[in-house]
């Protein structure tokens, strides 16, 4: 076209389609940001699988998230590494726990996540530096997140009680928490420790989890496919580490509900943000019937006007992803400064922008049907 | 049918000009709801190449409803219109457009100008859509606006142009087209005086300098005197049709 007509006219009367580009924009925000939440949130169900290295994970059969782990037998770990393609095996104890900072102070509910204390252990080798770790071999010492401090009351080298047993904060790590409560670490002995099995009950040795190292990280699938074909007389299933972490996420997004929820909230978005751009199109476009009428008149078709109005519609959608992008931007680097969970990835992303993107152009069809009235004889009275 | 490919009439004979549009037993009417106005009751006439022709007559009269008939922007109940040699209603709605794309401009009382272009690119606009590139669209609008007078305001938006100064935009973003028909409804009727005079002068003008069919609507009687027929037009009928030199010539 030789006169950028769409373009001219968005620019000349910015004033008009502005409230387009705001509504545009926030939508985008508010798909971006609740976006990034839900995977933060969500994501840190699966902490303990993606903090950790390790390959496979192994547990009591069928089930659904990290916390939801029952105690598996004792001669797993036997199975395990027998298997050739095993190169190590770990072992991870959950516990449930009450914490309490200071006699007479209500309790906190926690889980203590008992690990190896050595240096090159698996389980949160990403969250957890070296020297840190290795303080977790004197007895009764834990690590909790620093996000956590205030709520438990403590700070680090403060003491406080689990299940009535004194422990010592050694560290404060970036990180830790789990969606399910607060997330405490300690070593597998202390973790043992904590437990409390009743008056008289004999210790119990057996393990939440196994994670495992493999040699060939490549062969995990097959691996766990192979382990599971004994399920029943195992007492455990394998998953891979991703696989894992998805039904972690899955399950508190899908089976609480939540997932419905985010969903629902997204479409509300969508629909709120095609009403109000729709409406800023449609009068834009009415605001200016005349003078389409007047081209209509000179013979220019409607199909050619439908296209200015949705390339105006398709600029507006531009420059609102471009204003949310920016504003998610900031809004994401606040939330990560305070310790708010957000994630984002490069195909989410990617889902948002199109909705976006989808939403000025539904805009804009809206609008396109204004041009119904761009009838050259109502310019003759 | 090539429409394009009809040869311009030579019009010697201003009295008996060649015909370029022919209308004949036009009827309208308008439903609103449940009440029906009849505007044109079975109305013929024809539209030569070459002159300027005004129909005058009182508001309400139908002035613009037969130029809507005629420039092929409103359907007729019954009756047909013939411009250049095609009968307009029996085309389609996309060779219609074509055919106006091609052939007609118009100009309203509202002068219908994009607020966010130049002079220039009010008139470049439509030439863009005819296909025409973008060197030869410039060239085009910028014969069409020193036609009009308003070389030295090309680089203006309608908010810096006078009221004249836009509808003599309109008449370039129409002329530029080259068509051989145009319709003007109430062209003067928001201006002035002298820019009213100055705009008729160029409508006449074009009609003569470009052999076409200049068809004006208006109920300003000082259009009569710079036209070359008047149409008197009274409650959807024709009451009289004169040429101006027919009258000097009586009068003298
Ligand atoms: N779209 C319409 N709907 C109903 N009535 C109309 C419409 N357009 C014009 N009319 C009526 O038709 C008559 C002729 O109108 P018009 O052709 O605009 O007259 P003029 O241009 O001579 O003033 C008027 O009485 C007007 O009220
Ligand atoms: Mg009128």
């Amino acid at each position: 076209m030789i006169v950028a007509l769409a373009r001219k006219t968005l620019i000349h009367e910015w004033r008009r389609f502005f409230p387009a580009v705001l509504a545009v924009a926030f939508s985008g925000l508010l798909l971006l940001v609740q976006t990034a939440l839900v995977l933060g949130i969500f994501g840190s169900a699966a902490v303990f699988v993606d903090k950790s290295r390790g390959d496979l994970w192994i547990g009591y059969p069928g089930t659904r998230s990290v916390e939801l782990g029952r105690a598996i037998p004792l001669d797993s770990e036997i199975w395990l590494r027998l298997d050739p393609a095993v190169a190590r095996v770990e072992s991870f104890l959950w516990v449930d726990g009450d914490w309490r900072s200071r006699s007479g102070q209500g309790a906190v509910s926690v889980s203590v996540s008992g690990i190896e204390p050595g240096a090159d252990g698996l389980m949160f080798a990403r969250a957890l530096p070296a020297e840190m770790r290795e303080r977790l071999r004197q007895p009764d010492s834990v690590i909790v997140d620093h996000a956590d401090l205030d709520k438990l009351g403590v700070s680090v080298g403060g003491r406080a009680r689990i299940n009535g047993r004194q422990v010592q904060v050694v560290g404060a790590a970036q990180q830790l928490r789990a969606l399910g409560g607060v997330n405490i670490l300690a070593s597998l002995d202390t973790a043992r420790r904590l437990r409390y099995l009743g008056d008289g009950v004999a210790d119990d040795m057996r393990m939440t989890y196994y994670v495992v190292k493999l040699h060939d990280p490549g062969a995990a699938p097959a691996v766990a496919a192979r382990l599971n074909r004994e399920v029943a007389r195992h007492g455990f299933e394998a998953w891979t580490s991703s696989e894992f972490s998805q039904r972690a996420v899955s399950f508190w997004m899908f089976e609480t509900g939540a997932g419905l929820g985010v969903l629902f909230m997204s479409l509300v978005v969508c629909v709120v943000g095609v009403v109000i751009t729709s409406q800023t199109l449609m009068a834009a476009v009415a605001g200016s019937i005349d003078e389409y009428a007047t081209l209509h008149a000179l013979g220019v078709g409607l199909r050619e006007l439908r296209r200015v109005v949705l390339e105006q519609a398709a600029w507006v959608g531009a420059g609102g992803l471009l204003i949310g992008v920016l504003g998610s931007a900031g809004a994401l680097v606040l939330a990560f400064q305070h310790d708010v969970p957000v994630a984002l990835g490069v195909i989410p992303g990617l889902i948002c922008a199109g909705l976006v993107m989808t939403i000025s152009l539904l805009s804009g069809m809206a609008a396109v049907r204004v041009l119904r009235h761009a009838d050259a004889a109502n310019l003759l009275r | 049918m090539n429409i394009s490919s009809i040869p311009p009439a030579q019009v010697a004979d201003r009295a008996a000009s060649a015909v370029a549009i022919r209308g004949t037993a036009l009827e309208k009417s308008y439903r609103s709801g449940k009440v029906s106005t009849t505007v044109l009751r079975g109305l013929s006439l024809e539209i030569g190449l070459g002159e300027l022709t005004l129909v005058s007559g009182p508001s309400g009269c139908g002035k613009s409803t037969l130029l809507s008939l005629l420039g092929g922007l409103l359907q007729p109940d019954a009756g047909r219109v013939h411009a250049l040699g095609v009968d307009l209603w029996a085309l389609a709605a996309r060779d219609l457009e074509r055919f106006r794309l091609e052939h007609t401009g118009f100009v309203f009382q509202g002068f219908n100008l994009f607020g966010a272009l130049s002079a220039l690119e009010q008139v470049m606009l439509p030439l863009g859509y005819l296909g025409l590139d973008s060197g030869t669209a410039r060239l085009r609008a910028e014969e069409a606006l020193s036609e009009v007078g308003l070389s030295d305001r090309i680089a203006l938006r309608p908010s810096a142009l006078s009221g004249g100064e836009k509808q003599r935009v309109a008449i370039a973003r129409a002329l530029a087209k080259q068509p051989q028909l145009l319709f003007a409804d109430e062209p003067t009727s928001a201006l002035d005086a002298a820019s009213g005079q100055r705009v008729i002068e160029i409508l006449h003008r074009i009609a003569r300098r470009h052999n076409c069919a200049v068809l004006c609507v208006s109920h300003d009687p000082r259009l009569i005197g710079q036209s070359d027929r008047v149409l008197q037009m009274e409650d959807g009928c024709i009451l009289a049709d004169r040429r101006q030199f027919e009258q000097k010539e009586l009068t003298a």
